[in-house]
């Protein structure tokens, strides 16, 4: 993974007192990702996964506060316990519908540790991300950040 | 109104609208003075406000003749929120794997 990237996108970093194959585990087998996926408060009843590139999983979150929350994608590369890479799509109808995310995690095992790097960004249709070969993750955070700020300024 | 998130999201993918972004950070300017530092012509600049304004990342005023054109910071912080909220999102869950992962140590030891 490039270092470049570590500015930009969604990146989240974290190691897990596990080794890569029951981390990567957690992310394959249905029975598992239902008891992690989800914040607080939320459940993961429902998963269906087929494992393989090309291969499309399906997954429900629900909370007493905000029901149900349908999310699916497909598998773009599994490399076993070292990498995954998958579209991450809302279903439902609150601002995030329709807009599809690319999700590439890393696993490196370390003495028995795992370092799982996460990170996330929209995920435009082939044509538009040729056109622009990955030039507007970079912006993301940026306007991001001058959102930010802005907003500031504005309620300030 | 249009799928907002995702309009905007297409029309942030473009390095000269986001050129033109960082250009109206600054403040309000006109087509003229927006198109000055780029090596395109001032109807293909048109052409991308136009988009801009589609998107809700720009409003251009109505009250002067050259009508200038500033950041919608709304349209910007619903960007802004939107990776916010999958940041949460991720962020609980990989505490709940945590969790998780030292339970399952857990029952192994049990073994």
């Amino acid at each position: 993974m490039s270092a470049r990237l570590a500015d930009d996108e969604l990146l989240i970093t974290r190691t897990f007192d596990a080794p890569a194959s029951l981390v990567f585990a957690l992310w394959s087998k249905p029975e598992h990702m239902k008891r992690w996926m989800g914040p607080a408060n939320f459940t993961c009843p429902e998963v269906k996964i087929d494992f393989r590139v090309d291969g499309a999983y399906r997954a429900m979150i629900t909370s007493p506060a905000h029901g149900k929350n349908w999310f699916g994608g497909v598998y773009r590369e599994i490399v076993e316990n070292k990498r995954l890479v998958f579209t991450f799509t809302w279903d439902n109808d609150g601002p995030s519908a329709g807009v599809e995310t690319l999700v590439t995690i890393t696993f490196e095992e370390k003495g028995g540790k795992t370092v799982q790097t996460f990170h996330q960004r929209p995920f435009l249709n082939v044509e538009r991300r040729d056109s622009h070969v990955g030039g507007w993750t970079s912006a993301f955070d940026k306007l991001a950040a001058y959102a930010a700020q802005i907003a500031k300024e504005h309620s300030a | 109104m249009p799928d907002t998130l995702s309009v905007t999201l297409s029309a942030l993918a473009d390095p000269t609208r986001r050129a033109i972004l960082a250009r109206l950070a600054k403040g309000e300017a006109t087509v003229n003075e927006i198109a000055r530092p780029f090596d395109i012509s001032l109807p293909a600049v048109s052409r991308h406000l136009k988009v801009m304004e589609a998107a809700g990342l720009i409003s251009r005023g109505r009250e002067a003749q050259w009508r200038p054109c500033r950041l919608e910071t709304r349209t910007l912080k619903a960007v802004d929120d939107w990776l916010s909220r999958y940041r949460r999102f991720w962020t609980e869950s990989f505490d709940k794997m945590d969790a998780y992962l030292a339970e399952l140590k857990a029952k192994e030891k049990r073994k």
